[in-house]
């Protein structure tokens, strides 16, 4: 599914001005969300990031990644997060955001500057020639071979769970590793 | 092919129109952000967030009608169902902070 | 569940289930006031009742409070949630999705239900068994379809060799929905469920300091922790637990409410 042609420039061209606006979303959100003084208010400006963070990827046809962003970081991640704010208390603000740490602030801008000289080198979106694209032992072989492999349409998943099946594997260990080392910390023996 | 390539005005077909749309409920977005973050109350930043999923549901859906991709409405539903859980969690949330979830 | 404020008198009143069958129990005094004022029909009355024990701030002072719109919703809106898991996570192969998201699809509908009918409710309706049972089984049913293979003189997940129709294809759906899906959605409910708890100290206190700056406040969480420290007895125990810590201050949270 993913692993569709790749887009025609003319679209990429027309759809800048959504491009745009998303980006905008997402940057404002992700600093207030650094900076917000209640933590509630952060919790639920991070809700809204990962909803422009998915949107994003839908529009970069990468659904797959779309769908776990929603999924994991909109939806799952906000209640663990507000079912752990539930168990402290409140400080009542007056001011509604964090002063500035201006050290810590010019540090950021450094690895932010030297991260948007390394961008003219990455291929445009959509690039046919882009490396990930005209890799013939990898991109290209899941591509070309996943149906006839495999039988499912989704290369998503034939990478997941038949070509990277033991990565996988691991994954799912960790997950289950989470979950006890949830029960560990919070010296519980059950967890319903 | 279908209705989305047909021609409008001035050479400017469904789709166009679609993506235009979709952008300009981007921009509202933007205005519902700023009530998330001004507040000044919860229940302001609850609605805020609550129409916001609304609104990315309804871009995904003319993203997807406008590029053809019928796949993004999968996404716009899981978007309008946990949209749904994070409004009433917050909600709940907000009384008491918690103390009646 | 069984013995917060407000239903002072009512401790004995048994509700693990998720009816709302201790509502009339609960909320005696001012149904009568709603009946004498519209008389209706019974079924229709049930909806009219809750609408001003809602605003009392009795009940805002329970730590679980039921609220008509959110329960009926869920109600509603849950089998589909589900149903939609089930499809993600099926359907994999050919859309968008897989285990893991229709797995935590599957997890928010739980999360959802705790939301609108209790957590502690939730909680007991979903033992710790099952929960345990998908992340552990999930896990030992993507090694033993790995660990299959391998006992067939092939690889770690080297699916030609299932003896099944279709063994790749299967395969994988096998791997996406009986492991991944399952400690996906399993281990998801677990931390759910471990962090409505709070930290537990070994002494069945649970670490809570939730709505403090609320009077109130204090003697909720420490039903609250009873409650969490046995969840399995909790009808019995809780209410025990209960007035070992806040028995006085029970009655002083039912007399706050009745002032107000």
């Amino acid at each position: 599914m993913t692993g569709a042609a790749p887009l025609p420039a003319p679209v990429v061209a027309e759809i800048t001005a959504i491009e745009a606006s998303l980006f905008v979303f997402v940057v404002v959100t992700a600093i207030v969300t650094a900076l917000a003084r209640d933590v509630l208010a952060a919790v639920i400006v991070f809700g809204a990031y990962s909803l422009g963070m998915a949107a994003l990827y839908t529009f970069y046809r990468a659904p797959d990644v779309a769908m776990t962003e929603a999924a994991i970081s909109a939806g799952v991640t906000t209640i663990l997060l507000l079912l752990t704010l539930a168990k402290t208390t409140r400080i009542d603000h007056e001011i509604a955001f964090e002063s500035v740490n201006w050290p810590a602030a010019g540090v950021v801008g450094l690895l932010f500057t030297g991260m948007l000289l390394v961008i003219p080198e990455i291929p445009a979106v959509g690039d046919p020639d882009a490396p990930v694209w005209s890799n013939p032992d990898v991109t290209g072989y899941y591509i070309a071979n996943t149906y006839a492999d495999t039988g499912v349409e989704n290369a998503v998943m034939a990478v997941l769970a038949a070509y990277r099946g033991f990565d996988t594997f691991g994954e799912a260990v960790v997950v289950l590793a989470a979950g006890i080392a949830a029960l560990i910390v919070l010296h519980r023996e059950v967890f319903a | 092919m279908s209705v989305v390539d047909a021609t409008v005005v001035a050479g400017y077909t469904v789709g166009d129109f679609l993506l235009a749309a979709s952008a300009g409920f981007v921009l509202l977005a933007l205005g519902m952000l700023y009530r998330a973050v001004k507040g000044p109350t919860m229940q302001d930043r609850v609605l805020a967030v609550n129409v916001l999923g609304t609104n990315t549901v309804v871009i995904l859906a003319m993203l997807g009608a406008a590029l053809s991709e019928p796949t993004f409405l999968d996404i716009a539903l899981i978007y309008a169902l946990l949209n749904f859980l994070m409004a009433i969690a917050i909600s709940k949330f907000t009384v008491e902070r918690g103390g009646v979830l | 569940m069984s013995d917060h404020e407000g239903s002072g008198p009512d401790d004995d009143v048994d509700d693990a289930d998720l009816d709302d069958a201790d509502l009339d129990a609960d909320e005696r005094e001012d149904a009568d006031a709603v009946a004498t004022a519209e008389p209706v029909l019974d079924t229709a009355m049930a909806g009219a009742d809750e609408r001003p024990h809602l605003s009392r701030v009795e009940r805002q002072a329970t730590p679980y409070t039921e609220s008509q719109v959110i329960m009926a919703t869920v109600k509603v809106v849950s089998p589909f949630v589900f149903t939609y898991g089930l499809f993600i996570t099926f359907h994999g192969g050919g859309s968008p999705g897989g285990g893991f998201q229709g797995g935590a699809i599957m997890a928010a509908v739980v999360f959802m239900i705790a939301f609108a009918f209790g957590i502690d409710a939730t909680r007991q309706w979903l033992a710790n068994a099952a929960v345990v049972a998908l992340a552990v089984g999930g896990t030992l049913a993507f090694a033993g379809i790995g660990l299959a293979t391998m006992a067939l003189g092939g690889a770690f997940l080297q699916y030609e060799l299932l003896p099944i129709p279709k063994p790749v294809t299967y395969g994988m759906e096998g791997v996406e929905i009986l492991g991944i899906a399952a400690i996906v959605s399993g281990v998801l409910m677990g931390l759910f469920f471990l962090l409505a708890v709070g930290f537990d100290r070994g002494d069945g206190a649970a670490v809570t300091d939730g709505g403090r700056d609320r009077d109130g406040g204090h003697d909720r969480d420490g039903d609250r922790s009873a409650d969490a420290a046995d969840a399995a007895d909790a009808a019995d125990h809780a209410a025990a637990g209960g007035d070992g810590e806040g028995g006085a201050a029970h009655a002083t949270a039912t007399d706050h409410g009745g002032n107000r």
